[in-house]
Protein backbone atom coordinates (compact mmCIF):
# COMPACT_ATOMS: atom_id res chain seq x y z
CA UNK A 1 0.00 0.00 0.00
CA UNK A 2 1.67 3.34 -0.73
CA UNK A 3 0.24 6.42 1.41
CA UNK A 4 0.40 10.09 -0.04
CA UNK A 5 -0.14 11.94 2.85
CA UNK A 6 -0.55 16.01 2.98
CA UNK A 7 1.93 15.64 0.17
CA UNK A 8 2.92 19.68 -1.18
CA UNK A 9 5.74 20.50 -3.77
CA UNK A 10 7.39 24.33 -4.49
CA UNK A 11 9.70 24.80 -6.90
CA UNK A 12 11.57 27.89 -7.51
CA UNK A 13 11.37 28.96 -11.09
CA UNK A 14 14.37 30.04 -12.90
CA UNK A 15 13.46 33.58 -12.30
CA UNK A 16 13.52 33.02 -8.76
CA UNK A 17 10.17 32.94 -7.64
CA UNK A 18 8.11 30.38 -6.10
CA UNK A 19 6.21 28.24 -7.79
CA UNK A 20 3.63 25.62 -5.96
CA UNK A 21 3.40 22.74 -7.88
CA UNK A 22 1.45 20.30 -5.96
CA UNK A 23 -0.64 21.74 -3.09
CA UNK A 24 -1.86 19.19 0.22
CA UNK A 25 -2.07 15.74 -1.87
CA UNK A 26 -3.00 12.71 -0.02
CA UNK A 27 -3.90 9.70 -1.80
CA UNK A 28 -4.14 6.09 -0.54
CA UNK A 29 -2.85 3.21 -3.83
CA UNK A 30 -3.98 -0.21 -2.70
CA UNK A 31 -1.74 -3.38 -3.44
CA UNK A 32 -2.73 -4.84 -6.87
CA UNK A 33 -4.47 -1.71 -8.12
CA UNK A 34 -4.19 -0.38 -11.44
CA UNK A 35 -4.59 4.10 -10.56
CA UNK A 36 -3.99 6.57 -13.28
CA UNK A 37 -3.58 10.17 -12.69
CA UNK A 38 -4.52 12.07 -15.08
CA UNK A 39 -4.42 15.77 -15.42
CA UNK A 40 -3.65 18.76 -18.01
CA UNK A 41 0.11 18.65 -18.20
CA UNK A 42 1.89 21.00 -15.65
CA UNK A 43 -0.04 20.04 -12.92
CA UNK A 44 2.58 17.87 -11.29
CA UNK A 45 1.44 14.63 -11.68
CA UNK A 46 4.70 13.56 -12.70
CA UNK A 47 6.22 15.45 -9.56
CA UNK A 48 3.78 13.00 -7.74
CA UNK A 49 5.20 10.06 -9.06
CA UNK A 50 8.83 10.85 -8.42
CA UNK A 51 7.93 11.47 -5.33
CA UNK A 52 6.42 8.22 -4.37
CA UNK A 53 9.80 7.23 -6.50
CA UNK A 54 11.92 8.40 -4.09
CA UNK A 55 13.34 11.06 -6.48
CA UNK A 56 12.17 13.83 -5.67
CA UNK A 57 10.86 14.97 -1.34
CA UNK A 58 8.16 16.75 -1.06
CA UNK A 59 8.26 20.27 0.64
CA UNK A 60 5.62 19.47 3.24
CA UNK A 61 3.72 16.24 4.06
CA UNK A 62 5.17 12.66 3.56
CA UNK A 63 4.76 9.47 0.92
CA UNK A 64 4.95 6.28 3.01
CA UNK A 65 5.11 2.65 1.20
CA UNK A 66 4.10 -0.11 3.40
CA UNK A 67 3.78 2.29 6.46
CA UNK A 68 7.73 3.41 6.04
CA UNK A 69 8.44 6.56 5.18
CA UNK A 70 9.95 7.10 1.46
CA UNK A 71 13.09 8.49 1.53
CA UNK A 72 15.01 7.59 -1.19
CA UNK A 73 14.57 5.48 -4.50
CA UNK A 74 14.57 1.73 -4.57
CA UNK A 75 13.84 -1.58 -6.19
CA UNK A 76 10.79 -2.02 -4.66
CA UNK A 77 9.38 1.32 -6.85
CA UNK A 78 10.44 0.48 -10.46
CA UNK A 79 10.06 3.70 -13.18
CA UNK A 80 9.24 3.42 -16.98
CA UNK A 81 9.78 6.75 -18.17
CA UNK A 82 8.57 8.42 -21.23
CA UNK A 83 12.11 9.37 -21.97
CA UNK A 84 12.74 5.37 -22.02
CA UNK A 85 16.40 6.40 -19.85
CA UNK A 86 18.15 3.31 -21.25
CA UNK A 87 21.39 2.74 -21.09
CA UNK A 88 22.69 3.04 -24.16
CA UNK A 89 26.08 0.98 -23.84
CA UNK A 90 24.20 -1.94 -23.28
CA UNK A 91 22.40 -4.55 -25.96
CA UNK A 92 18.83 -5.33 -25.09
CA UNK A 93 19.71 -8.12 -23.06
CA UNK A 94 22.17 -6.16 -20.90
CA UNK A 95 19.93 -3.77 -20.19
CA UNK A 96 17.08 -5.79 -18.91
CA UNK A 97 20.09 -7.82 -17.05
CA UNK A 98 21.35 -4.74 -15.62
CA UNK A 99 18.56 -4.51 -12.29
CA UNK A 100 18.53 -8.25 -11.77
CA UNK A 101 22.86 -8.28 -11.99
CA UNK A 102 23.04 -5.34 -9.73
CA UNK A 103 21.04 -7.44 -7.09
CA UNK A 104 23.44 -10.06 -7.16
CA UNK A 105 21.54 -12.41 -9.60
CA UNK A 106 23.61 -15.28 -11.15
CA UNK A 107 24.39 -14.26 -14.72
CA UNK A 108 23.08 -17.52 -16.25
CA UNK A 109 20.25 -17.57 -13.96
CA UNK A 110 19.41 -14.15 -14.43
CA UNK A 111 20.04 -14.41 -18.48
CA UNK A 112 17.51 -17.33 -18.59
CA UNK A 113 14.67 -15.08 -16.64
CA UNK A 114 15.43 -11.72 -19.00
CA UNK A 115 15.71 -13.92 -22.77
CA UNK A 116 11.86 -14.84 -21.25
CA UNK A 117 10.87 -10.96 -20.41
CA UNK A 118 11.93 -9.94 -23.67
CA UNK A 119 10.15 -12.46 -25.28
CA UNK A 120 7.46 -11.80 -23.19
CA UNK A 121 7.52 -7.95 -24.15
CA UNK A 122 7.61 -8.69 -27.61
CA UNK A 123 11.26 -8.28 -28.30
CA UNK A 124 12.23 -11.79 -28.84
CA UNK A 125 15.21 -11.81 -31.99
CA UNK A 126 16.12 -8.37 -30.85
CA UNK A 127 18.24 -9.38 -27.63
CA UNK A 128 21.51 -8.43 -28.87
CA UNK A 129 20.72 -4.98 -30.45
CA UNK A 130 21.38 -1.54 -29.13
CA UNK A 131 18.93 1.09 -28.07
CA UNK A 132 19.73 3.25 -30.61
CA UNK A 133 18.96 0.70 -33.45
CA UNK A 134 15.67 0.37 -32.23
CA UNK A 135 11.90 2.25 -32.65
CA UNK A 136 10.21 4.07 -29.79
CA UNK A 137 7.60 1.83 -29.27
CA UNK A 138 10.56 -0.82 -29.36
CA UNK A 139 12.70 1.14 -26.94
CA UNK A 140 9.88 1.55 -24.31
CA UNK A 141 9.24 -2.27 -24.31
CA UNK A 142 12.49 -2.59 -23.10
CA UNK A 143 12.19 -0.25 -20.49
CA UNK A 144 9.10 -1.99 -19.44
CA UNK A 145 11.35 -5.00 -19.12
CA UNK A 146 14.35 -3.75 -17.43
CA UNK A 147 11.70 -2.14 -14.82
CA UNK A 148 9.81 -5.98 -14.35
CA UNK A 149 12.91 -7.63 -14.21
CA UNK A 150 13.99 -6.64 -10.83
CA UNK A 151 10.30 -7.30 -9.72
CA UNK A 152 9.46 -3.99 -7.74
CA UNK A 153 6.53 -4.57 -5.93
CA UNK A 154 5.10 -0.99 -7.76
CA UNK A 155 5.57 0.02 -11.36
CA UNK A 156 5.52 4.02 -11.27
CA UNK A 157 5.07 5.32 -15.25
CA UNK A 158 5.81 8.20 -16.08
CA UNK A 159 3.47 9.41 -19.45
CA UNK A 160 5.10 6.01 -20.51
CA UNK A 161 3.50 6.28 -24.11
CA UNK A 162 3.52 10.14 -24.43
CA UNK A 163 6.54 9.95 -26.65
CA UNK A 164 4.99 7.24 -29.40
CA UNK A 165 2.63 7.40 -32.21
CA UNK A 166 -0.84 6.61 -31.82
CA UNK A 167 -0.99 2.77 -33.23
CA UNK A 168 2.22 1.80 -31.57
CA UNK A 169 0.55 3.68 -28.17
CA UNK A 170 -2.31 1.43 -28.85
CA UNK A 171 -1.16 -1.85 -28.97
CA UNK A 172 1.84 -0.86 -26.05
CA UNK A 173 -1.45 -0.08 -23.97
CA UNK A 174 -3.01 -4.36 -24.91
CA UNK A 175 0.76 -5.14 -24.04
CA UNK A 176 0.83 -3.89 -20.63
CA UNK A 177 -2.67 -4.85 -19.79
CA UNK A 178 -2.19 -8.24 -20.95
CA UNK A 179 1.36 -8.64 -18.44
CA UNK A 180 -0.33 -6.83 -15.77
CA UNK A 181 -3.51 -8.74 -15.93
CA UNK A 182 -0.96 -11.87 -15.13
CA UNK A 183 0.85 -10.55 -12.36
CA UNK A 184 -1.38 -8.02 -10.72
CA UNK A 185 1.62 -5.12 -9.70
CA UNK A 186 0.61 -2.12 -8.00
CA UNK A 187 0.73 0.66 -10.93
CA UNK A 188 1.13 3.67 -10.82
CA UNK A 189 0.21 5.39 -14.44
CA UNK A 190 0.87 9.33 -15.20
CA UNK A 191 -0.59 10.16 -18.25
CA UNK A 192 -3.37 13.38 -20.01
CA UNK A 193 -4.85 10.91 -21.79
CA UNK A 194 -8.33 9.85 -20.83
CA UNK A 195 -8.98 6.80 -22.75
CA UNK A 196 -5.94 5.75 -21.64
CA UNK A 197 -6.55 6.26 -18.16
CA UNK A 198 -10.17 4.30 -18.53
CA UNK A 199 -8.60 2.01 -20.46
CA UNK A 200 -5.92 0.89 -18.33
CA UNK A 201 -6.90 1.85 -14.75
CA UNK A 202 -8.80 0.37 -11.83
CA UNK A 203 -9.12 4.02 -10.56
CA UNK A 204 -8.57 7.39 -12.05
CA UNK A 205 -7.10 10.10 -10.27
CA UNK A 206 -7.95 13.83 -11.90
CA UNK A 207 -5.99 16.56 -10.68
CA UNK A 208 -6.50 20.22 -11.33
CA UNK A 209 -4.56 22.05 -13.26
CA UNK A 210 -1.39 23.91 -11.53
CA UNK A 211 -1.21 24.03 -8.35
CA UNK A 212 -1.85 20.16 -8.95
CA UNK A 213 -4.68 19.11 -6.22
CA UNK A 214 -6.57 16.22 -6.84
CA UNK A 215 -9.75 16.80 -7.80
CA UNK A 216 -12.25 13.89 -8.22
CA UNK A 217 -11.00 9.77 -7.91
CA UNK A 218 -13.79 7.74 -9.93
CA UNK A 219 -13.29 3.89 -9.80
CA UNK A 220 -13.69 2.38 -12.99
CA UNK A 221 -15.93 -0.16 -12.57
CA UNK A 222 -15.44 -2.17 -15.70
CA UNK A 223 -14.68 -6.08 -15.97
CA UNK A 224 -11.34 -7.63 -16.54
CA UNK A 225 -9.65 -8.88 -18.59
CA UNK A 226 -10.52 -6.03 -20.96
CA UNK A 227 -10.22 -6.38 -24.61
CA UNK A 228 -9.68 -3.18 -26.74
CA UNK A 229 -12.58 -4.54 -29.54
CA UNK A 230 -14.98 -4.64 -26.64
CA UNK A 231 -14.16 -1.76 -24.61
CA UNK A 232 -14.35 0.65 -27.27
CA UNK A 233 -18.45 -0.51 -28.02
CA UNK A 234 -19.17 -0.69 -23.82
CA UNK A 235 -21.35 2.58 -23.20
CA UNK A 236 -20.00 2.13 -19.81
CA UNK A 237 -16.61 2.80 -21.15
CA UNK A 238 -17.67 5.69 -23.33
CA UNK A 239 -19.76 7.26 -20.49
CA UNK A 240 -16.52 7.38 -18.22
CA UNK A 241 -14.99 8.83 -20.76
CA UNK A 242 -17.35 11.28 -21.72
CA UNK A 243 -18.18 11.87 -17.65
CA UNK A 244 -14.36 12.64 -17.43
CA UNK A 245 -13.90 14.83 -20.14
CA UNK A 246 -16.78 17.28 -19.59
CA UNK A 247 -15.71 17.33 -15.78
CA UNK A 248 -12.33 18.85 -17.38
CA UNK A 249 -14.04 21.64 -19.71
CA UNK A 250 -16.92 22.55 -16.62
CA UNK A 251 -13.37 23.05 -14.69
CA UNK A 252 -12.71 26.20 -16.57
CA UNK A 253 -10.27 28.35 -15.15
CA UNK A 254 -10.02 26.49 -12.02
CA UNK A 255 -9.63 22.86 -13.14
CA UNK A 256 -8.50 23.57 -16.60
CA UNK A 257 -8.74 21.93 -19.65
CA UNK A 258 -6.56 19.11 -20.96
CA UNK B 1 28.24 1.01 -55.15
CA UNK B 2 29.11 0.65 -51.24
CA UNK B 3 32.43 -1.67 -52.03
CA UNK B 4 33.92 1.52 -54.76
CA UNK B 5 32.03 4.09 -51.48
CA UNK B 6 34.49 2.02 -49.32
CA UNK B 7 37.36 1.85 -51.53
CA UNK B 8 37.57 5.38 -52.72
CA UNK B 9 36.96 6.06 -49.30
CA UNK B 10 40.41 3.95 -47.71
CA UNK B 11 42.39 5.83 -50.66
CA UNK B 12 41.46 9.05 -49.81
CA UNK B 13 43.76 9.89 -47.22
CA UNK B 14 47.18 8.16 -49.25
CA UNK B 15 45.64 10.23 -52.36
CA UNK B 16 45.65 13.28 -50.39
CA UNK B 17 49.44 12.56 -48.92
CA UNK B 18 50.68 11.93 -52.52
CA UNK B 19 49.44 14.85 -53.83
CA UNK B 20 50.55 17.14 -51.17
CA UNK B 21 54.13 15.63 -51.92
CA UNK B 22 54.15 16.12 -55.63
CA UNK B 23 52.77 19.65 -54.56
CA UNK B 24 56.05 20.04 -52.25
CA UNK B 25 58.32 18.75 -54.74
CA UNK B 26 57.28 21.44 -57.18
CA UNK B 27 57.42 24.53 -54.85
CA UNK B 28 60.65 23.49 -53.94
CA UNK B 29 61.75 22.99 -57.50
CA UNK B 30 60.54 26.52 -58.38
CA UNK B 31 61.69 28.47 -55.63
CA UNK B 32 65.05 27.14 -55.22
CA UNK B 33 65.61 27.83 -51.76
CA UNK B 34 68.30 26.37 -49.91
CA UNK B 35 65.89 26.64 -46.35
CA UNK B 36 63.59 24.83 -48.57
CA UNK B 37 64.58 21.14 -49.77
CA UNK B 38 62.52 18.78 -52.46
CA UNK B 39 59.98 16.74 -50.94
CA UNK B 40 62.35 13.78 -52.43
CA UNK B 41 65.27 15.65 -50.40
CA UNK B 42 63.63 15.65 -47.31
CA UNK B 43 62.19 11.59 -47.58
CA UNK B 44 65.96 10.31 -48.50
CA UNK B 45 66.91 12.25 -45.53
CA UNK B 46 64.45 9.97 -43.13
CA UNK B 47 66.64 7.04 -43.00
CA UNK B 48 69.58 9.19 -41.68
CA UNK B 49 67.83 9.74 -38.84
CA UNK B 50 66.13 6.29 -38.27
CA UNK B 51 69.68 4.38 -39.11
CA UNK B 52 71.12 7.10 -35.97
CA UNK B 53 70.96 5.19 -32.75
CA UNK B 54 71.45 8.21 -30.49
CA UNK B 55 68.63 9.84 -32.64
CA UNK B 56 66.52 6.94 -32.05
CA UNK B 57 66.84 7.06 -28.63
CA UNK B 58 66.18 10.38 -28.63
CA UNK B 59 62.87 9.53 -30.72
CA UNK B 60 61.98 7.04 -28.31
CA UNK B 61 62.68 9.17 -24.84
CA UNK B 62 60.51 11.66 -25.87
CA UNK B 63 57.48 8.86 -26.65
CA UNK B 64 58.17 7.98 -23.11
CA UNK B 65 57.44 11.28 -21.42
CA UNK B 66 54.83 11.91 -24.25
CA UNK B 67 52.97 8.69 -22.46
CA UNK B 68 53.54 9.44 -19.34
CA UNK B 69 52.29 12.91 -18.89
CA UNK B 70 49.09 11.77 -21.51
CA UNK B 71 48.94 8.97 -19.01
CA UNK B 72 48.77 10.44 -16.07
CA UNK B 73 46.45 12.90 -17.00
CA UNK B 74 44.20 11.08 -18.39
CA UNK B 75 43.92 9.02 -15.34
CA UNK B 76 43.82 12.49 -13.41
CA UNK B 77 41.28 14.41 -15.61
CA UNK B 78 38.90 12.05 -16.68
CA UNK B 79 37.84 11.76 -12.50
CA UNK B 80 37.48 15.32 -11.96
CA UNK B 81 35.36 16.22 -14.96
CA UNK B 82 33.03 14.01 -14.26
CA UNK B 83 32.63 14.98 -10.87
CA UNK B 84 32.52 18.61 -12.01
CA UNK B 85 30.06 17.66 -14.67
CA UNK B 86 27.80 16.07 -11.47
CA UNK B 87 28.47 18.07 -8.31
CA UNK B 88 27.73 22.22 -8.80
CA UNK B 89 30.13 22.78 -5.88
CA UNK B 90 32.99 20.84 -7.50
CA UNK B 91 32.46 22.55 -10.62
CA UNK B 92 32.24 25.75 -9.26
CA UNK B 93 35.57 25.47 -7.16
CA UNK B 94 37.36 24.15 -10.30
CA UNK B 95 35.95 25.95 -13.02
CA UNK B 96 37.79 29.55 -12.31
CA UNK B 97 41.24 27.75 -11.57
CA UNK B 98 41.18 25.90 -15.08
CA UNK B 99 39.63 28.84 -16.99
CA UNK B 100 43.08 30.53 -15.56
CA UNK B 101 45.06 27.96 -16.98
CA UNK B 102 43.17 27.26 -19.95
CA UNK B 103 44.37 29.93 -22.78
CA UNK B 104 47.79 29.95 -21.31
CA UNK B 105 49.99 27.83 -23.86
CA UNK B 106 51.41 25.24 -21.69
CA UNK B 107 55.20 25.74 -23.46
CA UNK B 108 55.18 29.35 -22.29
CA UNK B 109 54.75 27.89 -18.50
CA UNK B 110 57.97 26.11 -19.43
CA UNK B 111 61.07 27.91 -18.25
CA UNK B 112 59.42 28.62 -14.92
CA UNK B 113 58.68 24.86 -15.04
CA UNK B 114 62.63 24.46 -16.06
CA UNK B 115 63.42 26.40 -13.26
CA UNK B 116 62.00 24.74 -10.51
CA UNK B 117 62.28 21.37 -11.74
CA UNK B 118 65.11 21.41 -14.24
CA UNK B 119 65.60 20.73 -17.36
CA UNK B 120 65.17 16.90 -16.89
CA UNK B 121 62.13 14.49 -17.93
CA UNK B 122 60.20 15.70 -14.42
CA UNK B 123 59.43 19.20 -16.38
CA UNK B 124 58.94 18.05 -20.12
CA UNK B 125 56.52 15.78 -18.39
CA UNK B 126 54.99 18.24 -16.47
CA UNK B 127 53.89 20.07 -19.74
CA UNK B 128 52.64 17.57 -21.60
CA UNK B 129 50.70 16.37 -18.63
CA UNK B 130 49.09 20.27 -18.27
CA UNK B 131 48.34 20.19 -22.19
CA UNK B 132 46.36 17.25 -22.11
CA UNK B 133 44.30 17.84 -19.16
CA UNK B 134 42.42 20.72 -19.86
CA UNK B 135 40.92 19.38 -23.08
CA UNK B 136 39.99 15.91 -21.34
CA UNK B 137 38.50 18.02 -18.09
CA UNK B 138 36.49 19.83 -20.33
CA UNK B 139 34.81 17.34 -22.40
CA UNK B 140 34.48 14.35 -19.35
CA UNK B 141 32.56 17.43 -17.84
CA UNK B 142 30.32 18.51 -20.79
CA UNK B 143 29.53 14.22 -20.96
CA UNK B 144 28.81 14.23 -17.38
CA UNK B 145 26.74 17.21 -17.04
CA UNK B 146 24.76 15.82 -20.17
CA UNK B 147 24.08 12.88 -18.89
CA UNK B 148 20.19 12.25 -18.54
CA UNK B 149 19.19 11.99 -15.02
CA UNK B 150 15.81 9.90 -15.91
CA UNK B 151 19.15 7.53 -16.47
CA UNK B 152 20.56 7.85 -13.48
CA UNK B 153 17.26 7.75 -11.52
CA UNK B 154 16.68 4.10 -13.51
CA UNK B 155 20.21 2.98 -11.70
CA UNK B 156 18.92 4.63 -8.29
CA UNK B 157 16.17 2.69 -8.20
CA UNK B 158 17.89 -0.47 -9.08
CA UNK B 159 19.66 0.09 -6.09
CA UNK B 160 23.07 1.29 -7.06
CA UNK B 161 24.50 3.73 -4.89
CA UNK B 162 26.11 6.99 -6.04
CA UNK B 163 29.65 6.05 -6.37
CA UNK B 164 28.45 3.24 -8.44
CA UNK B 165 26.41 5.21 -10.53
CA UNK B 166 29.30 7.49 -11.24
CA UNK B 167 31.24 4.68 -12.54
CA UNK B 168 28.73 2.45 -13.94
CA UNK B 169 26.26 5.22 -15.43
CA UNK B 170 27.83 8.56 -15.97
CA UNK B 171 31.48 7.06 -16.90
CA UNK B 172 30.19 5.00 -20.02
CA UNK B 173 27.41 7.19 -21.00
CA UNK B 174 30.22 9.60 -21.35
CA UNK B 175 32.11 7.94 -23.18
CA UNK B 176 31.77 9.38 -26.42
CA UNK B 177 32.55 12.88 -25.05
CA UNK B 178 35.38 11.79 -23.37
CA UNK B 179 37.35 10.02 -25.82
CA UNK B 180 36.85 13.26 -28.09
CA UNK B 181 38.90 15.18 -24.77
CA UNK B 182 41.49 12.71 -25.20
CA UNK B 183 41.55 12.39 -28.84
CA UNK B 184 42.58 16.50 -28.64
CA UNK B 185 44.62 15.54 -25.83
CA UNK B 186 46.64 13.03 -27.52
CA UNK B 187 47.20 15.90 -30.35
CA UNK B 188 47.82 18.42 -27.72
CA UNK B 189 50.13 15.89 -26.45
CA UNK B 190 52.41 15.60 -29.63
CA UNK B 191 52.37 19.29 -29.51
CA UNK B 192 53.80 20.08 -25.99
CA UNK B 193 56.30 17.23 -26.26
CA UNK B 194 57.93 19.12 -29.19
CA UNK B 195 57.96 22.43 -28.22
CA UNK B 196 58.91 21.52 -24.24
CA UNK B 197 62.33 20.15 -26.30
CA UNK B 198 62.36 23.20 -28.57
CA UNK B 199 62.65 25.19 -24.98
CA UNK B 200 64.80 22.55 -22.87
CA UNK B 201 66.94 21.72 -25.65
CA UNK B 202 68.67 18.25 -24.20
CA UNK B 203 66.86 15.33 -26.06
CA UNK B 204 64.30 14.39 -27.99
CA UNK B 205 62.67 14.79 -31.35
CA UNK B 206 62.34 18.59 -30.49
CA UNK B 207 66.24 18.46 -29.91
CA UNK B 208 66.99 17.25 -33.64
CA UNK B 209 64.73 19.43 -35.65
CA UNK B 210 66.07 22.70 -33.78
CA UNK B 211 69.62 21.14 -33.69
CA UNK B 212 69.62 20.43 -37.93
CA UNK B 213 67.99 23.87 -37.84
CA UNK B 214 70.85 25.40 -36.07
CA UNK B 215 73.08 23.26 -38.37
CA UNK B 216 71.47 24.26 -41.72
CA UNK B 217 71.03 20.93 -42.30
CA UNK B 218 67.33 21.59 -43.63
CA UNK B 219 66.84 18.70 -45.25
CA UNK B 220 66.79 17.14 -41.58
CA UNK B 221 64.97 19.31 -40.71
CA UNK B 222 61.96 18.55 -42.97
CA UNK B 223 62.73 15.06 -42.54
CA UNK B 224 61.89 15.35 -38.88
CA UNK B 225 58.87 16.63 -39.25
CA UNK B 226 57.93 14.24 -41.53
CA UNK B 227 58.53 11.97 -38.63
CA UNK B 228 56.62 13.42 -36.09
CA UNK B 229 53.73 14.18 -38.45
CA UNK B 230 53.72 10.52 -39.00
CA UNK B 231 54.15 9.71 -35.51
CA UNK B 232 50.56 11.80 -34.84
CA UNK B 233 48.76 9.97 -37.74
CA UNK B 234 50.27 6.92 -36.55
CA UNK B 235 49.01 7.49 -32.45
CA UNK B 236 45.51 8.94 -33.81
CA UNK B 237 44.77 6.21 -35.95
CA UNK B 238 45.29 3.60 -33.32
CA UNK B 239 43.29 5.95 -31.01
CA UNK B 240 40.76 6.41 -33.40
CA UNK B 241 40.73 2.21 -33.94
CA UNK B 242 40.65 2.10 -30.08
CA UNK B 243 37.74 4.42 -29.99
CA UNK B 244 35.40 3.24 -32.30
CA UNK B 245 35.46 -0.40 -30.60
CA UNK B 246 34.66 1.47 -27.66
CA UNK B 247 31.64 3.60 -28.22
CA UNK B 248 30.24 1.74 -31.35
CA UNK B 249 27.16 1.90 -29.77
CA UNK B 250 26.77 5.67 -29.81
CA UNK B 251 28.22 5.88 -33.26
CA UNK B 252 26.33 7.65 -36.24
CA UNK B 253 25.57 5.35 -38.96
CA UNK B 254 27.83 7.36 -40.98
CA UNK B 255 30.77 8.77 -40.00
CA UNK B 256 33.21 10.99 -41.72
CA UNK B 257 36.75 9.27 -40.13
CA UNK B 258 38.47 12.84 -39.49
CA UNK B 259 41.97 12.71 -38.74
CA UNK B 260 42.50 16.06 -36.84
CA UNK B 261 39.93 16.89 -33.96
Amino acid sequence: MIEIDHVSQMFQTSARQDHLALSDISLTVEDGAFVSILGPSGCGKSTLLYIVGGFVSPTQGSARMKGRAITGPGPDRGPVFQEFALFPWKTVLGNVMYGPRQQGVKTAEAEAQCRALIEMVGLKGFEDFYPKELSGGMKQRVALARTLAYHPEVLLMDEPFGALDAHTRTRLQNDLLNIWERDRKTVLFVTHSVEEAVFLSDKVVMMTRSPGRIREIIDIDLPRPRRRSELLLDPRYQKYVVDIERMFDEGGAQGGAL
Amino acid sequence: MTSRFIRGTRAAPWLACLGLLVLWQIAALALKNDSFPTALAAIRAIPLILGDKEALINILASQRRMTIGFAVAIIVSIPLGLMMGRSRAVASFFNPLLMVIYPVPKAALMPIIMLWLGVGDLSKTLVIFLGVSLPVIYHSFEGAKSVEEKMLWSGAAMGLSAAQRMVRIVLPAALPEILTGCRTGLVLALITMVTSEMIARQSGAGNILFNALDMGEYDLVFAMIIIIGAMGICLDAMFEALRARLVRWSEPQFDMPLSFS
